[in-house]
């Protein structure tokens, strides 16, 4: 099967949600670097995706995930006030508020978009998180290969 | 003196005296068609300031030319502008794209003329007259309706909205705001957004458009003028500027010395949805 058939393909009885989670290195990559040191396990339908701060996960990176089939995302990083580079979850936090509303606004359900702050002391936090979003995102079902930010091949 | 009588004085003035080398407004007409069109008109010579007009059918922001180099060139220019499009060079003004010595506001509002402004005195007759410029009342309506649809019928209305885009750009000529001299949709390494006029490439256009104008927008209405295929813009540019408002009570282009909504912060901004 080609990965566009794949893309349009029904879903089987089986889904498995494919998560893709945008963090920054210094809190949420580090506290899920804690989960598994410390073997708490949780779902593995997420691709963890390190970044150096949450200030440089542009909104572009989110509709990517999403052109490309990914059935939810995360995005996480510091505290309010633990940024490595001081400020950049603060400016972060604002586009977040804005980009969220435009694309449930556009038909991306809000179910499948979330934002946490983990640190890297949060290992159970990370765990217990992205188990919480796999139930929330499979509840959700596949992201539909309707969806207008959805890539597909052509026809 | 009428509103038209007054703004031609004061253009011909302006241009007569050396004050401004180039005037941009608006005149009757187009290119041979009906003459309830009005048309953007560039004047050097202050005999032909008597064709100037302005009234409600003037939906054009002109402060969009201010980034052309041409006009730059020809400063001061004096601009015809109402109440949006005051905003719109007032915010210009806080981004430092446009100074005192480049451009003078002929300043005109539904019936009036408000005289020759600089920028400060545009954004002091913006405070104390045009302050409550909202969202208009149709777009927020529009707005409320399709929150309230589910997921799946808001993904099928945009899909079919964005279906018709064909890339273009009009929206972003007629936006003054977009100025960027290389904008995102053009940078391919990596191709950020798709240039094919279809799918998630249109998705991603005008979503990231809206976006980028989030707490800038004036909504002024000329993108949504301007676009050939009738896409309902002002409904992206009116949520997020609703959202900028609501979360950080963003009123741009009132004050020429304000931060960007995007790209300054408040350690206590509302966050709610992060968990």
């Amino acid at each position: 099967m080609t990965e566009p058939e794949r893309q349009l393909a029904k879903p089987s009885a089986a889904f498995e949600p494919r998560l893709v989670a945008f963090v920054c290195t210094w809190c949420t990559y580090a506290g899920a670097d804690l989960a598994g040191t410390s073997r708490f396990s949780y779902a593995p339908n997420v691709r963890i995706i390190r970044f150096p701060c949450t200030g440089r996960i542009d909104p572009l990176l989110v509709l990517k995930a999403f052109e490309g089939g990914a059935d939810g995302v995360l995005v996480s990083g510091c505290h309010p006030g633990d940024c490595h580079y001081t400020s950049g979850n603060y400016h972060a936090r604002r586009r977040w508020a804005i980009v969220r509303r435009l694309l449930e606004f556009t038909g991306i359900d809000s179910r499948r978009l979330y934002f946490s702050w983990v640190s890297a002391a949060e290992g159970r936090k990370f765990a217990d998180l992205i188990n919480e979003i796999t139930a929330k995102v499979r509840a959700a079902g596949p992201f539909e290969p309707a969806n207008p930010a959805r890539r597909r091949p052509w026809t | 003196m009428d509103l038209n009588q007054a703004l031609r004085t004061d253009a011909a003035a302006l241009l007569s005296d050396g004050r401004a080398r180039l005037v941009i407004g608006y005149r009757a007409g187009g290119a041979g068609d009906d003459a309830a069109r009005r048309t953007p008109f560039f004047i050097t010579d202050p005999a032909r300031c008597d064709a100037l007009v302005y009234d409600a059918s003037c939906r054009q922001n002109l402060a969009s030319y201010l980034r052309k180099p041409e006009v730059r060139a020809r400063s001061l220019v004096a601009v015809v502008a109402p109440p949006p499009v005051m905003r719109s060079l007032v915010l210009l003004a806080a981004e430092a794209q446009v100074t005192d010595s480049l451009v003078v506001v002929l300043a005109v509002g539904e019936g009036v003329y408000h005289g020759v402004l600089d920028i400060a005195q545009t954004a002091a007759l913006l405070r104390e007259k045009y302050a409550d410029l909202a969202i208009p009342a149709e777009v927020v309506r529009e707005i409320e309706r399709i929150a309230a649809m589910t997921a799946e019928e808001r993904a099928a209305f945009w899909t079919a909205e964005f279906a018709r885009c064909t890339r273009c750009y009009a929206c972003r000529a007629a936006c003054p705001l977009c100025y960027c001299t290389r904008c995102i949709v053009e940078k391919n390494v990596p191709q950020w957004i798709s240039m094919a006029a279809a799918g998630h490439g249109n998705y991603a256009w005008n979503v990231i458009r809206a976006f980028h104008l989030a707490g800038r927008c004036t909504l002024c209405g000329a993108c949504e003028a301007a676009c050939p295929q009738g896409i309902p813009i002002m409904l992206l540019n009116g949520l997020a500027a609703e959202e900028a408002a609501r979360a950080f009570d963003a009123r741009p282009g009132y004050d020429p010395a304000e931060k960007p909504v995007i790209g300054s912060f408040k350690p206590d901004d509302k966050a709610d949805f992060i968990k």
